[in-house]
């Protein structure tokens, strides 16, 4: 029995079929905000499925320079390593599958891990736009990175200066504990900053407008992705819109967690709404909003901006705020 | 006797009795020079893993009193072999080290002129390093690190042919004995005030003597002599310059088993000799050049256009995370330098013995020269991304697992205590994380992946015998990453027992009681807080999920069966030579062509422009600078300590 509830965690929810249909649903709602925004009609709800179907259906070509094994299997691995994230988050007044390791370290490499993945999809297929894009890729993860190293610091030391537990001071469950104890972390006013961090981290960390300079499809012919088509493509593709999923629900996990009413379907439905709201802001907006960023303005921006605002959160919480 | 408290000698003589039979008979014949190494090194691997029962599990301590001088009414005249599970940690770790390497040797080494000097000198430095970490006698250590250093430095000039191998060798020999005389001063002082060398009896003397200003100025040359060893800030440039031209399993034995003796002096000194890794000063010291090292290691590994000089910025880099842990001075803390000491060797042997393999298919290291060669040595390609992903610390490898107990020590020590230092260690720790992983698709991206050059066209795999031990490491790389369970309860853990039980070490050598009669106390441990970061369970539902959606992409691909792998139409190999067809560089040779994103790192250095010229110009490359670097350091380490401690 356990077994069968595993494979629902693992296949159903929040596995595979939640992540995936998350992922259509904001990918699709973003879609129709930004074409709002801009005063077009915009494509149906599920366009990103329709797309993501038709390029299953594509030929697949491989470069003549590209390895093969490895230019087929890196997309696979990289979508696989991000569904499992979604089984160390406790989300929706759940717990976590793996919620005795469910840990923000853990998650904070599996995201590299997805980024790896697709960089060295693009440096297999040997060509020189992929070879820029996934230089800037490279770029941009360590840009996002420091930042979201330290809000994630900056959220455990609050759940570690009020409770003093030692040995979980990483644990998302313990975070998510804490919430529901103390209310949500975003409504304490040293958390902040690091919550307005955190949003602009995701923009930079799904790959989104003003920060997609490694898929910049004008300048470098959509970069670590230039030489993918048919089903690698369309796996790609669905990695993003399941990122864009992912990204929303740790956000939800680490600041607005706790918030439970004790009737399963009412907890996910507010978990979607808020997620919904995320995309709104995180992507959305700035996406109608903002030009593309050069490389190094991503640099600077990341390590001065949202990094500043980071260590604002750390500091109230060593203030005791 | 139980014949087990003979293996630690016998172990360390096995493997210089080699070195000499080799001298004498490997002259003419290679299967009898071969024949000799492979038995010696095995031997030696034997010994140690039959140690593991009574030390490891049973938690027994091995003193071997030599000519069996054993102590008369406290005092240690004669010479010692002490194995505790620390030693023994260590001694696992040089013994697995080694046998990858000599095997390694023997299809590496096969085209180079007076081989037999080669096995001599690596049987001696393989000796020197095992009498090292089995030692109960700070002089021999002394002894050891020397015979460890000439035979390292006459090993870096092995290939005399190559440029710059007589001027690594040079550096090394001038720092490293730098090192040596910092470490000889401060045996000096600890005799001149104790007339013992006797670890186990200086470790129940010195700390009743903590306030001794002379005591206290011998910590400082000792750290410092340690650290030289290690490589640590500011020696880091001299490895650099020697691993470059070291043969690659030479260029192991330096990364992987000689900066661990600089790793496992400063564990003895600061918490068997001194026992003051709680003090604040000993704290910040250590942890300071271990953060620094860190730092500074990784960003250098930026600027490198050579295979083994970028992997040797990377060595000292890991080494400082081991070191930052060590200084914490909490049993996490000391927990997770050890395995990541462990696992550094691990994955950076492996990572090294990639590079040799290229480095021996296709006579060069040169990242800007090399390129596309998975598709002609494919099994090196994969032993090299499994390395780097472990030294990047991507999950399940084994740098996930130590980096993520570093993480939780340093974080943990810095909430406790209060402190925000320890925080920013925190800090620097995981984003050096992240420019090693960025420093690692550098190199895939310019060795393994990318454009196949028109003249490494035919290179080959390399033979099996060289990919055995690659294969070895890099099982070891999994499994350890895998199983850390099995690591905590079977290393980690007797380990860690034996760093925090000092009284045992010494009641063990010098009588019982004998610790309690000089006020050492020390009760050991009895488990490592928070290391459960990997559940095989976790792992296992991870694996069916990958079978699962792999399975999903097999039948979505399935219709693309008949005409799948279309190859591009176009005739590339003719076209992809001639510049004036590549898109990117618009008909500009791709040297001459002055775009920034051909710089793989482009948009980081241009922001960090100030602080990369800064350290290019500090690493100048002259060994007066250097020997000044260390100079300066020993002498603001001396005074730190006289006048903080």
């Amino acid at each position: 029995m356990s077994v069968l509830m595993n494979l629902f965690h693992v296949l159903v929810f929040p596995g595979l079929l939640f992540c995936v249909v998350m992922g259509v649903l904001l990918s699709g709602l973003d879609r129709i905000w930004v074409a709002r925004m801009q005063r077009r009609v915009g494509p149906p709800l599920l366009q990103p499925l329709y797309d993501f179907l038709k390029c299953c259906g594509k030929e697949t070509i491989i470069p003549r320079h590209a390895r093969k094994a490895a230019f087929l299997a890196a997309p696979v691995v990289g979508f696989v390593a991000l569904v499992s994230i979604s089984l160390f988050l406790p989300v929706a007044g759940q717990e976590a599958v793996f919620s005795g390791s469910s840990d923000l370290v853990v998650i904070l490499y599996l995201l590299t891990l997805v980024s790896v993945c697709m960089i060295v999809g693009a440096a297999c297929s040997g060509a020189p736009f992929a070879g820029v894009g996934l230089s800037r890729e490279m770029v941009a993860m360590i840009s996002y990175e420091l930042p979201f190293v330290l809000v994630i610091l900056a959220v455990s030391s609050v759940t570690f200066t009020v409770t003093g537990n030692v040995p979980q001071s990483f644990s998302l469950q313990a975070i998510v504990d804490f919430q529901a104890a103390n209310g949500a972390l975003i409504t304490r006013l040293s958390m902040i900053p690091a919550a307005i961090a955190m949003l602009l981290v995701i923009p930079c960390e799904v790959g989104n407008h003003p920060f997609d300079v490694a898929e910049a499809e004008t300048e470098i012919c959509e970069g670590t992705l230039s030489e993918y088509s048919g089903a690698p493509l369309a796996i790609f593709r669905l990695t993003h819109m399941v990122k864009m999923y992912i990204m929303a629900a740790l956000f939800c996990v680490m600041f607005l967690g706790g918030i439970t009413t004790g009737i399963v379907l009412l907890d996910i439905a507010i978990f979607v709404l808020f997620c919904i709201v995320l995309t709104f802001i995180t992507s959305s907006l700035p996406h109608a909003v903002c030009a593309r960023f050069k490389v190094e303005q991503v640099f600077k921006f990341y390590w001065t901006v949202v990094a500043g605002l980071a260590v604002i959160s750390l500091i109230l919480v060593w203030l005791g705020l | 006797m139980n014949i087990l408290n003979h293996f630690p000698i016998m172990s360390v003589m096995v493997l210089f009795i080699g070195a000499f039979v080799n001298a004498l008979v490997g002259r003419k014949s290679s299967a009898a020079r071969n024949g000799v190494t492979f038995v010696a090194i095995t031997a030696a691997l034997v010994m140690m893993l039959a140690l593991i029962k009574p030390i490891m599990l049973d938690g027994e301590v091995i003193t071997y009193w030599m000519g069996n001088w054993a102590p008369v009414e406290g005092w240690a005249f004669g010479i010692s072999l002490e194995v505790d599970a620390l030693s023994l940690f260590f001694a696992l770790i040089v013994t697995v080290a080694v046998f990858a390497s000599g095997i390694y040797s023997f299809t590496y080494m096969s085209h180079d002129d007076s081989q037999v000097n080669y096995y001599t000198l690596f049987l001696m430095l393989s000796g020197s390093v095992l009498g090292l970490v089995l030692s109960g006698d700070l002089f021999n250590i002394f002894v050891m690190v020397e015979i460890m250093t000439f035979t390292a430095v006459a090993l870096t000039a092995f290939r005399t042919n190559y440029e710059g191998a007589l001027e690594g060798a040079f550096k090394y020999l001038v720092v490293g004995s730098l090192g040596s005389t910092s470490l000889l001063v401060g045996i000096a002082m600890v005799y001149s005030q104790l007339h013992t060398l006797n670890l186990a009896q200086l470790s129940a003397l010195i700390p009743q003597n903590a306030s001794n200003p002379v005591l206290l100025a011998a910590f400082a040359f000792l750290f410092m002599g340690f650290a030289t060893k290690a490589f640590l800030f500011p020696f880091q440039p001299l490895a650099a310059d020697a691993h470059a031209v070291a043969p690659a399993s030479i260029s192991l034995m330096i990364s992987g088993v000689l900066t661990k003796c600089g790793v496992y002096g400063i564990v003895r000194l600061v918490y068997c000799l001194y026992q003051n890794w709680d003090l604040p000063f000993v704290q910040y010291l250590v942890t300071g050049f271990g953060a620094v090292s860190m730092f500074i290691c990784v960003t250098m590994a930026f600027n490198q256009h050579n295979f083994k000089r970028l992997l040797a910025f990377h060595s000292i880099s890991q080494v400082g995370y081991v070191i930052t842990v060590v200084g914490l001075g909490s049993i996490l803390g000391i927990s997770s330098g050890l395995y990541h000491a462990m696992n550094h060797t691990i994955f950076k042997g492996l990572l090294f013995l990639t590079a040799g393999a290229v480095q021996h298919q296709t006579g060069s290291l040169d990242l800007d020269r090399l390129g596309g060669l998975s598709k002609r040595m494919p099994r090196t390609t994969i032993l090299f991304l499994i390395g780097a992903a472990s030294i990047s610390g991507l999950p399940p490898f084994n740098g996930f697992a130590s980096k993520w107990m570093i993480y939780q020590a340093t974080f943990q020590q810095g909430m406790s205590t209060g402190n925000p230092f320890f925080i920013l260690v925190c800090v620097v720790a995981l984003i050096t994380s992240v420019l090693t992983l960025a420093s690692f698709i550098k190199v895939s991206q310019s060795v393994f992946f990318g454009q196949l050059p028109e003249e490494y066209k035919d290179v080959k795999e390399v033979p099996v015998a060289m990919r055995v031990p690659m294969w070895i490491l890099a099982a070891l790389c999994v499994v350890t990453g895998v199983f850390p369970n099995l690591v905590e309860k079977f290393l980690l853990l007797p380990a860690t027992n034996a760093v925090y039980s000092a009284s045992a070490y010494i009641d063990h050598a010098m009588g019982a009681d004998y610790a309690a009669a000089h006020g050492v106390f020390s009760n050991g441990i009895l488990g490592i807080p928070a290391s459960n970061c990997w559940q095989p369970a976790t792992w296992l539902m991870l694996l069916f999920c990958v079978t699962c959606a792999v399975a999903i992409v097999a039948l979505l691909g399935s219709p693309n069966d008949s005409k799948k792998l279309a190859i591009s139409a176009c005739d590339e190999d003719a076209e992809a030579l001639d510049a004036k067809y590549e898109s990117f560089f618009s008909g500009e040779e791709a040297v001459y062509s002055q775009v920034g994103g051909s710089d793989l790192f482009w948009g980081f250095k241009h922001n960090w422009r100030k602080y990369f010229s800064f350290m290019h110009d500090w690493h100048s490359g002259i060994v007066n600078d250097y020997t000044l670097y260390g100079a300066v350091a020993i002498a603001f380490v001396l005074l730190a300590c006289v006048i903080l401690l």
